[in-house]
């Protein structure tokens, strides 16, 4: 009965969508509050409704009710409770219903902390936000219903994807999902902004938050994934520029040139149309990967659904809202008014470089990704477009970016001074590219590039630490007038300086696991031992194991430095019972922030076995940078300032003072 | 410089950007693109040694051979050429003769022999390499549905 | 609960739904007020901002002054736009479609669907009741001796008891593991070292494999009565091409068997294959559809599209016996297996109909069908689960 009652509140909530997707906007073009606040309500209970419908998905899984053809496919009775759960969105249609949760809570969080916003605005917003879900609602009930129902019920299910069983995944689609879903909003408010035909500035005000939350969630999911990837699949790679992979990637790009424009936007009234045209690009990017991961398009190490019907749906969700949108862009953007001018070396200049740069970065990626598909749909041609094209066009694309982050905090607004910024600059790049060399020494050896890769990361690192430096005056004033000056800095500034600083740590990573790692492939018989990065390892055989669902068995080795045993690891080839599946599961020791990486590969005659053993310096530093970066992100998001666009009640019934002004 | 100047200067700043990024995606696209081959196609094109391709097709039955450390031979089949590759590293979990595959690499020059870099299988029972699915479909020499549940894609490569 | 509490529970969400949307219809509409009071909060935020800005050198003064100008215009005209706007001023409005909507749409749209897409009928099973009152479901009894085994795995009995059942429900995976199992805890004996031969050689498309082989030989000594595994034992000599060797071991057990044995006349024609001359016996009427092993050599030296038309052929002829003789489930399960693993669904359903209709799924043969469905995801018509419990 709790599914059936599930399933009628998904019904039920297609139609208060419906009625929140058309009502408000009525009332927002009559002027009518009645109809405009039926869009905080029906938000909320849109929320409720699908929360509902969600709990009892999850409460089928949880209890292992087979009479639910989607528990059947994707779980077993014997999982450890933790992927019972997990496993709800670990399959099509329950991640499509993960997604509808997320984009359903982001707009109760707008009724409910929107109450300040313009009142036709709000009610926009919501409604935009409520076409996104009747559209989703739609494809979830009619192509990808997670309630259908077995009967006879079958006695056991047929077990989740065993690449799937892990903790990674249990946290790494719901981070991404609010990463995509939250850019939602962003795409929600120029939709609304553009309907409206204004942009006032707690439009900026309300859109960067978002952004940033959105942004910081994605960081996070991303990050996630590919460290999940990293140890779960057992390859020792960490990123594969898979289509997938991109998918989330470009959403992160333009959302980061989201992220630096709004906030010209936000500051100065310029870029407005440009901040628009982003937002809308941003979310687009997100409902795009959606459609590459959940339609197989391209045969991707993700796509779990393979249905031409439900392609052909995402495709037509896709179609309406990105053409529609950017129908509306075409037509409403020339009525917006321009805003704040500036001088092409200032503040804002360098946010527009910014965002030059990572457009066309994203554009780039962009290209990769579907130049096979578009290939394939006109000539019949089979082409494959693999890391190499990415490492060449986007690397490089990000080299100039790399280099002018630093300089950008350090230019004024309006005007900037392009060499008083270089004056106080030159010290740190000094430092970074003293820190490459001793680095690069300290690895022994590696070509020569690499101390301009690493020098690049420092540089990063230092820039963050130099914005800090000269905005409490570090030098100048006397070292406690300078702390107190620091303390006194907004929160957005330090949100600024972090984040910049885990680039930095990140580029540092990526340049010192890829030109100084080592891969060793051997055939190791038990007592046979071999060398990386410094460490020896001695296999010592073989032992089998019996987990929950499977089954493995166990190559050991320990490790040891200079004679002396530091660790013991192991690796397994694992075989899921249920689906006769086998894994591999790498055996991964950290020292410090470098990792030795061991990977089983086949058994051979003799009593041997395939081993395959990386050495990946500061590889950690990678996933470490991104968690400064969304550090940074959350930092910000404390800012008291971006919660001044939405005025107490109280605050707006004040007449403005002028005084103020001058 | 007046203002004009300067916003000329600015945008032919970027738009030369952006044209310098679209001749390198160009260039990136003619270096390292990887064509998709079937053993039948490649006798019928005239390859160079070294350029990168993607070979799919079936393992041959009894074909993998182990050789010294971890190279291996197998021969790719699609029922009407055959193509012996060579391949060192490990292979995929799900690698079985008999079952799908798309090898990644060039023909090497002095033998003849295509010496593949990266080996993707299907990851379960239900799934075969997408390029080799559809060539297979067309020459009826691979039905659907192989398994109940064709709905678990899961490909996997080794490098 | 009957499923008049279902729809008690429904129409209750249905009200509360309508409800909450009807709340802010129902209220005296106000007018919408000032709506740029919040921007104009946030140019004066601006302006202190600026203030902060010039005095961390941010931006220089002379620009200081500009931007100052700029927001401060923004600010007079918002401030202006403030409290008056005309198009918000509107007397009390009336909602009547609104609300006819509100009211009528989630009830509506949710019973259309709802009842297209719903199973109202069905009641929750969740698997732990189910298996405190399994009945005679063999699948759930199955499933409640897997649990037992995962918690105790050394139970070798149990492991004894499933692996033929896991056989017969064609889950050779299982089988496999379960036979295994069930020999390193209570050793060899005939039967176990026999049905683990079977599995293997079904997983293997018919060929007896080397580890088969073992085992059969095994099995044969434990009991050398049993004419099973020394019937597979010919049958690996036999595609290992030792015509002769294999016909001694065939012509063997025909000595030992009593000649109206069922498998005699399966036993003449591989003597006959391998150049051995039998007795006329009845009309060659083996086990409708196990393929031969001849036929099996043959299909493995085919090419893949060849290989193919034959299991589709041999699947067609099967399919034609079992309408002739529909009493044999072995043959129902394979061709249902085979359909499904072919991926003719429609096909796959319409043997498994069929089947069903001859062994009812009430009882123990249907029970197999049954589970076979299950596994296969096909759809059991007109068998509820109460009808399965007897």
């Amino acid at each position: 009965m709790i599914i059936e009652i599930g399933h009628y509140a998904l019904v039920l909530a297609l139609a208060t969508a419906l009625i929140v997707s058309v009502m408000p906007m009525i009332g927002a073009r009559r002027g009518d509050m009645a109809l405009m606040t039926l869009a905080t309500t029906g938000s909320l209970t849109l929320f409720l409704l699908v929360t509902l419908s969600f709990g009892a998905l999850t409460w089928a899984y949880a209890v292992s009710d087979f009479s639910v053809m989607n528990v059947w496919e994707n779980s077993h009775s014997l999982m450890p409770m933790i992927y019972k759960y997990s496993g709800v969105w670990g399959n099509h249609e329950g991640s499509m219903m993960l997604w509808l949760l997320i984009l359903t809570f982001f707009s109760a969080l707008v009724a409910v902390f929107g109450r300040n916003l313009p009142e036709t605005l709000k009610a926009n917003v919501l409604a935009v936000q409520a076409w996104i879900a009747t559209a989703f609602l739609f494809f979830i009930l009619l192509t990808s219903n997670p309630f259908l129902r077995l009967n006879p019920a079958p006695a056991e299910g047929q077990d989740l994807n065993p690449v799937l069983q892990d903790l990674g995944l249990a946290i790494h689609p719901p981070l991404l999902y609010l990463g995509y879903v939250g850019f939602s909003v962003s795409f929600s408010f120029a939709v609304a902004a553009l309907i409206d035909g204004r942009i006032d500035a707690a439009w900026a005000r309300w859109v960067r938050p978002w952004t940033l939350a959105a942004w910081t969630c994605l960081t996070a999911g991303i990050a996630m994934g590919s460290y999940w990837a990293y140890y779960e699949l057992g390859w020792g790679g960490w990123w594969f520029w898979d289509p997938v992979e991109n998918a989330s990637f470009m959403p992160w790009l333009a959302g980061t040139a989201l992220l630096h424009s709004a906030l010209v936007m936000e500051k100065r009234e310029a870029l407005k149309i440009w901040t628009v045209l982003l937002a809308i690009m941003t979310f687009s990017l997100s409902l795009l990967g959606t459609f590459l991961v959940r339609s197989g398009v391209l045969t991707s190490v993700h796509a779990f659904a393979t249905d031409p019907t439900r392609g052909i749906f995402i495709l037509c969700i896709l179609a309406l809202f990105i053409g529609g949108a950017f129908a509306l862009f075409a037509w409403r953007a020339p009525m917006l008014k321009a805003g704040g001018i500036f001088a092409p070396i200032s503040r804002e200049g360098a946010l527009v470089l910014n965002n030059l740069i990572l457009t066309v970065a994203t554009a780039t990626v962009l290209t990769g990704t579907l130049y096979p598909l578009v290939l394939e749909t006109l000539t019949g041609e089979k082409i494959s477009v693999g890391a190499p094209f990415f490492n060449m066009t986007f690397g490089l694309l990000m080299l100039p970016l790399l280099v002018v982050v630093p300089f950008g905090p350090m230019l004024a607004w309006k005007r900037g001074d392009l060499l008083g910024a270089f004056q106080r600059l030159y010290a740190f790049a000094g430092l970074a590219l003293l820190a490459g060399l001793a680095f690069y020494y300290a690895q022994h050896g590696g070509p020569v590039m690499a101390i301009f890769g690493l020098a690049l990361g420092f540089w990063g690192m230092f820039g963050a630490l130099a914005d800090l430096w000269h905005r409490g005056g570090f030098g100048k004033a006397k070292f406690s007038v300078a702390v107190r000056r620091l303390a006194g800095l907004p929160r957005s500034a330090f949100g600024a300086a972090i984040g910049h600083f885990g680039l930095g740590v990140t580029v540092l990573g990526i340049v010192s696991a890829t030109t100084f790692g080592t891969e060793t492939v051997v055939e190791m018989k038990p007592g046979a031992s071999v060398d990386a990065g410094g460490y020896s390892l001695t296999f010592d055989g073989m032992r089998d194991a019996v987990g929950p669902n499977y089954t493995e068995s166990r190559g050991h080795f320990t490790v040891a430095r200079g004679g002396v045993t530091v660790a013991d690891v192991w690796s397994a080839k694992r075989l899921y019972t249920a689906r006769r599946m086998p894994t591999t599961e790498a055996g991964i020791l950290s020292f410090g922030a470098s990792q030795l990486y061991v990977s089983l590969g086949d058994a051979m005659d003799g009593g041997g076995i395939v081993v395959r053993i990386w050495w990946k310096p500061f590889i950690l530093c990678i996933w470490g940078g991104a968690l400064v970066m969304m550090f940074g992100g959350f930092v910000s998001l404390s800012d008291r300032r971006l919660r001044v666009g939405a005025p107490s009640r109280r605050a707006k019934a004040a007449r403005p003072r002028l005084e103020a002004a001058e | 410089m007046t203002r004009k100047q300067k916003r000329l200067a600015v945008i032919g700043g970027g738009m030369s950007f952006i044209i310098a990024a679209v001749l390198l995606v160009m260039f990136a696209f003619s270096q390292s693109v990887a064509y998709f081959f079937m053993p039948a196609d490649i006798a019928k094109a005239d390859l160079k040694p070294g350029t990168r391709i993607r070979l799919g097709g079936l393992v041959a039955e009894g074909s993998v051979k182990r050789g010294q450390g971890s190279t291996v031979s197998f021969t790719v089949t699609d029922g009407t050429g055959n193509v012996p590759v060579t391949y060192t590293g490990i292979l995929p979990d799900l690698f079985r003769e008999g079952q799908g595959v798309v090898t990644e690499g060039a023909f090497d020059a002095a033998t003849h022999g295509f010496v593949a870099d990266s080996v993707l299988a299907k990851h379960d029972e239900n799934y075969m390499p997408k390029e080799v699915a559809d060539r297979l479909k067309k020459d009826g020499v691979w039905k659907e549905g192989q398994g109940p549940q064709g709905n678990q894609d899961k490909g996997v490569a080794t490098r | 609960m009957g499923p008049m509490v279902l729809w008690i529970i429904l129409a209750l969400l249905t009200a509360a739904v309508a409800a909450s949307l009807l709340v802010p219809l129902a209220r005296r509409s106000q007018a919408a007020s000032g709506k740029r009071a919040g921007e104009v909060e946030v140019y004066r935020d601006q302006l202190k901002e600026l203030q902060r800005d010039r005095a961390q050198g941010l931006i220089g003064a002379e620009e200081a002054e500009y931007a100052r100008a700029e927001i401060g215009r923004r600010l007079i005209a918002a401030a202006a736009g403030d409290g008056g706007d005309p198009t918000s001023v509107q007397g009390p409005v009336r909602h009547r479609i609104a609300t006819a909507i509100v009211t009528l749409l989630p009830p509506a749209l949710g019973l259309c669907l709802y009842l297209g897409l719903g199973n109202p009928g069905l009641p929750d099973q969740p698997l732990e009741a189910r298996l405190a009152d399994p009945g005679s479901n063999l699948a759930l009894l199955v499933a409640k001796a897997e649990r037992h085994l995962a918690e105790d795995p050394n139970d070798g009995g149990g492991w004894d008891l499933l692996a033929p059942i896991y056989f017969r429900t064609s889950r050779f995976g299982d089988a496999e593991m379960a036979f295994r199992n069930a020999i390193r805890i209570l050793g060899p004996n005939a039967a176990r070292q026999s049905g683990l031969g079977e599995t293997l050689v079904t997983l293997n498309d018919g060929i007896v494999t080397e580890e088969a082989r073992a085992s059969f030989e095994q099995a044969a000594k434990l009991d050398p009565d049993n004419p099973r595994p020394r019937f597979y034992l010919g049958l690996g000599l036999e595609q290992a091409g030792r015509a002769a060797e294999a016909k001694a071991v065939f012509e063997e057990i025909a000595g030992k068997s009593p000649p109206d044995a069922p498998w005699m006349p399966l036993l003449n024609e591989h003597i006959a294959k391998n150049g051995g001359e039998t007795k006329p016996a009845d009309a060659p009427s083996r086990a409708p559809g196990n393929p031969t092993s001849q036929d099996v050599a043959a299909a493995q030296d085919m090419s893949q599209g060849d290989r193919q038309t034959m299991i589709r052929g041999m699947v067609e002829s099967l399919a034609a016996r079992l309408k002739e003789d529909p009493d044999n489930l072995e043959g129902w399960l394979r061709l249902v297996r085979s359909y499904s693993v072919l991926g003719d669904k429609p096909k796959a359903q319409e043997a498994l109909d069929q089947g069903l209709a001859r062994f009812p799924a009430a009882g123990r043969e249907g029970q197999q069908l049954v589970a076979l469905a299950t596994e296969m995801g096909l759809a059991v018509k007109g068998a509820d689960r109460e009808g399965v419990t007897q």
